[in-house]
């Protein structure tokens, strides 16, 4: 194989390119106005030649069915497979749209080149790659119909949340009454006369 | 052929699917046969370059780049265009929390301010 200097991952290296551009940009605004205007020949920012070219990154939406066939190659995808997602500014560009399945639904069996992932090399990935992966959100069936399970959780929270509401709005505890003192109230204790006569307190109601 | 129950929690697998080889059309199976070209040349590729004793580097998945770049900023925001759809997605996430926040948190607190008023809250009393 012919000499390949040494790679970062990959993931490094797309951030490299955006901080080379980044890069560019702050050149821009930290010369004076006269040294902003590009030259004519070309543009005045530079991105690194490592990585993947212009061309076989992800671009706009495909307009015409040349360049539907030309971004279903880039993405290994059979021209009639490739679908990209809406055109409606979301900012998707011309990335395929695949099923939303979860990896784990993918035989296990199956010797894939990353049996984590349960994905080969070079096989298109979808847009919620990260959220399908088998620790996280699952599509496979489950063995109850998904409408029954969400009917049974509901009605139970919808039944126990209205069960409250109903025990704040119409309390009910042990009948209560203010503290009841003996001795007509204390009368002495609270500072009464010996020689007057107290008044009777009566705590009950006939 | 005998009748395969799937596990409770597993799609059937793809080869006993009855649509992957009952009754297919010609069109079909040749779609078949062009995916799995596809997935075959690839599948190559890369073990040529996972069995080369010579090999020092990591080896680069272009489909993992093609992903990584097409969820930053560098594709979305030149791909972005003020749609019905985006700007009500807007007006939404942005403008509406501002109004919906505000109501809610003055309702509260000038809820919180009368009871205070007539004495029946006390949030810092000492003595109960």
């Amino acid at each position: 194989m012919a000499f390949l200097p040494a790679l970062p991952s990959s993931r490094l290296r797309s951030r490299g390119g955006e901080m080379a551009l980044s890069g560019c940009w702050f050149r821009f605004l930290t010369r004076g106005i006269r040294k902003t205007l590009p030259p004519a020949g070309g543009s005045a920012c530079a991105r690194a030649a490592s990585g993947l070219s212009k061309d076989m990154l992800p671009g706009p939406y495909p307009r015409t069915p040349e360049e539907r066939a030309i971004a279903a190659k880039k993405y290994n995808m059979r021209v009639e497979d490739y679908e990209p997602y809406a055109d409606d500014g979301m900012g998707f560009g011309d990335y395929p749209k695949l099923p939303n399945r979860s990896q784990q639904e993918r035989d296990p069996w199956y010797t894939w080149d990353e049996p984590d992932l349960r994905r080969n090399w070079g096989e298109p990935m979808h847009w919620d790659f990260d959220m399908y992966i088998r620790n996280r959100v699952d599509t496979s069936p489950s063995p109850v119909e998904w409408i029954r399970m969400v009917k049974y959780l509901g009605g139970f929270i919808g039944f126990m949340l209205f069960m409250f509401c109903l025990g704040e709005l119409f309390p009910s505890y042990q009948p209560v009454a203010p503290k009841q003192y003996p001795y007509n109230n204390l009368y002495l204790e609270n500072g009464g006369e010996l020689d007057k006569e107290p008044p009777e307190v009566i705590h009950y109601e006939i | 052929m005998a009748q395969y129950r799937e596990a409770p929690l597993a799609t059937r697998p793809q080869t006993l699917d009855p649509n992957e080889y009952l009754e297919l059309n010609p069109e079909q199976r040749k779609a078949q046969q062009e995916r799995l070209a596809i997935r075959s040349r690839l599948k190559l590729q890369y073990l040529s370059q996972l069995n080369n004793p010579r090999r020092t580097e990591l080896i680069e998945d272009p489909a993992l780049t093609r992903w990584s770049y097409a969820r930053t900023l560098n594709h979305i925001y030149p791909n972005f265009r003020p749609s019905p759809k985006t700007s009500l997605l807007g007006f939404v996430c942005g403008v509406v929390p501002l109004f919906f926040w505000y109501y809610v948190f003055k309702t509260d607190r000038d809820h919180k301010e009368k009871l205070i008023r007539e004495g029946m809250e006390r949030p810092f009393s000492l003595s109960s």
